[in-house]
């Protein structure tokens, strides 16, 4: 288990060889696999089936992102993943030691200040106190946090908890990194700013991503791969290869081909909402 | 009478502020207002009381000015009120020293396992039933008539909120922060003092308040029945109606009452201190 500090420039470079169907420019090369979901089945001992025979695999390096009706059981699927809930049928492989996730809410500690939550998970893991403080941070700054360091979660707005929550994670720099609707409070411009912002984090610290939203656009933007889901019980109905080269240009947005790209997803999520 | 003039429910709102401006005046009112209202019924009550008592039993309810010139005023009744309130205190303190830790270990324990929780919860409701007079002859009869048995009645009064209110508040932590915990493979010991505990802290600070407030009524009754050595407010009650002195008997009523309250607001404040930077309850809008 490796617990260097970040920031970091990406150890894990190389070339990209052997896949054509990922874009240029990952910052993490190889067909090595970070996160794969084997045949999953969830039932939920209440009888609710969530998820239906999911199989997915995120190689090293690639951003994935998953789109699908509400109650679809994406959510679901990032537990399963970091071991909250045991699958009812299926395997996950993953090395949950170097795996990172934001949940849906921010779920910080309203006893600790800002920097007492980005110190948390550190603190758990056994950090000394100055590494976990400087380590704290340089996240708290990274997330555009700075001067809240000493605020208490009750006086931040949802998106700031949000971003705290991200410094959070950020912390352990894990090589595998799960997020969970993070910018789902926000507004249009802050959310492209954020995402403009994982994308820089995410060609910087090189880590595996697996993301939920419920924006096409965002997740185009950000992925590699969009991964469409059926309604309850989740089962993956398509899934879109994104061939745009990283780090992505903000401009990519307003391009023809970032449009197209984007109304065939919709295509695709509306069929799985309406049938 | 077709064309009616369109009437307009537009009202001008003005700003509202998170809390309400009281400016200078307004608290000063806050200050005032809330203890003479208490200050005024306490007359008013007193006055009608005493009106109606027949002139050969108005000793029952002394004039103030009774009370300044046979109690208050006299300074070995001051000294005898201070000495005794110091003995009491100590008394009511003591006692919550046993029932808070043993709260709150009761309290850990009901939260380690439900199963526990099913063992114990009756055994404690069961105990805080048990009329406390009606075991006092036994309690003379086993631990005799020093100062222990009284600090253990006024345990026995004030531990019943404690592991109560504390149950309550380690059971609503936030799932998420549990799965937090848990997904950094924390351990028992860790999850309950770094998150259950702290989320839990408000609620117990509720029980202790109800701890404080019971503590030197306890402590007093504690004392009317435990004569023996030199005692508190309670044994001056007891001597002064024997001696026919209802002045002094009214003097440590009122000391008493002063006691707890005291006793009642150190404890909310210590709770709002700890609290108010981020919990609902702390009152602090922003
Ligand atoms: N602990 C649970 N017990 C029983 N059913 C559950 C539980 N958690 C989730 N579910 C059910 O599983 C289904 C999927 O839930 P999940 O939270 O994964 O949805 P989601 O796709 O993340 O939705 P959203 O986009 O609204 O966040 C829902 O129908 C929900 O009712
Ligand atoms: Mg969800």
């Amino acid at each position: 288990m490796t617990l260097q500090a970040v920031p970091q420039p990406p150890d894990r470079t190389g070339g990209r060889t052997g896949d054509a169907s990922s874009p240029a420019g990952l910052p993490i090369a190889g067909n090595d696999v970070a996160l794969s979901f084997e045949n999953i089945s969830m039932q939920f001992p209440d009888g609710t089936q969530a998820l239906e025979d999911v199989s997915l695999t995120i190689r090293k390096g690639e951003f994935v992102s998953i789109v699908g009706p509400s109650g679809c059981g994406k959510s679901t699927l990032l537990k399963i993943a970091s071991g909250l809930f045991p699958q009812t049928s299926g395997i996950v492989k993953v090395d949950r030691s170097q795996l990172g996730y934001t949940f849906q809410d921010a779920t910080l500690l309203p006893w600790r200040k800002v920097l007492g939550n980005v110190e948390l998970l550190m603190e758990l893991r056994g950090f000394s106190p100055e590494e976990r403080r400087r380590i704290a941070m340089e996240q708290i700054s990274l997330v555009g946090l700075d001067g809240f360091a000493e605020h208490y979660p009750k006086r931040l707005s949802g998106g700031m908890r949000m971003r705290a929550s991200l410094a959070r994670s950020l912390a352990l720099n894990p090589s595998v990194f799960m997020f969970d609707e993070p910018f789902g409070a926000l507004d249009e411009i802050t959310r492209e700013r954020l995402n403009d912002e994982l994308v820089s984090l995410f060609m910087r610290n090189g880590f595996s991503g697996l993301f939920i939203t419920h924006s096409i656009s965002e997740a185009v933007y950000l992925s590699s791969k969009v991964v469409v889901m059926s309604r309850r019980p989740g089962q993956i109905l398509e899934v879109f290869d994104i061939p745009f080269a990283y780090p992505r240009d903000p401009e990519l947005r307003y391009t023809p081909e970032f449009a197209t790209l984007c109304s065939e997803v919709s295509v695709s999520l509306r069929n799985a909402i309406e049938n | 009478m077709t064309q009616t003039q369109p009437s307009s429910n537009l009202t001008a709102h003005s700003p509202v502020p998170f809390t309400a401006e009281r400016g200078t005046l307004g608290n000063l009112l806050m200050l005032l207002v809330p203890p003479l209202v208490l200050f005024g019924m306490f007359i008013l009550l007193y006055a009608m009381v005493r009106a109606n008592l027949e002139p050969h039993r108005q000793f029952l309810m002394p004039s103030g000015y009774e009370l300044w010139d046979k109690a208050f005023g006299l300074s070995d009744v001051r000294w005898e009120l201070l000495t005794r309130s110091l003995t009491t205190l100590g008394i009511a303190l003591a006692g919550l020293c046993i029932s808070i830790p043993v709260g709150i270990l009761l309290g850990v324990i009901m939260f380690r396992a439900t199963i526990l929780e099913r063992a114990m919860f009756p055994n404690i409701v069961a105990f805080q039933s048990i009329p406390t007079l009606a075991i006092i002859p036994l309690i003379q009869t086993a631990l005799g008539f020093g100062t222990l048995p009284k600090v253990l009645i006024v345990a026995k009064f004030t531990m019943f909120a404690i592991p109560i209110t504390l149950l309550l508040g380690l059971k609503s932590v936030d799932r998420g922060i549990i799965n937090l915990f848990r997904l950094q493979g924390a351990s028992w010991r860790t999850t309950l003092v770094k998150a259950c505990f702290p989320s839990a802290a408000p609620a117990l600070f509720a029980g202790l308040r109800i701890a404080a407030s019971l503590a030197v009524i306890s402590a007093i009754v504690s004392e009317l029945f435990f004569l023996a050595g030199r005692g508190g407010l309670g044994q001056m009650i007891i001597n002064s109606k024997i001696d026919f002195k209802y002045e002094q008997m009214y003097a440590a009523l009122m000391t008493a009452t002063f006691l707890s309250v005291c006793v009642y607001i150190a404890f909310t404040w210590l709770g709002h201190w700890l609290f108010s930077d981020w919990h609902e309850s702390g009152g602090k809008e922003t």
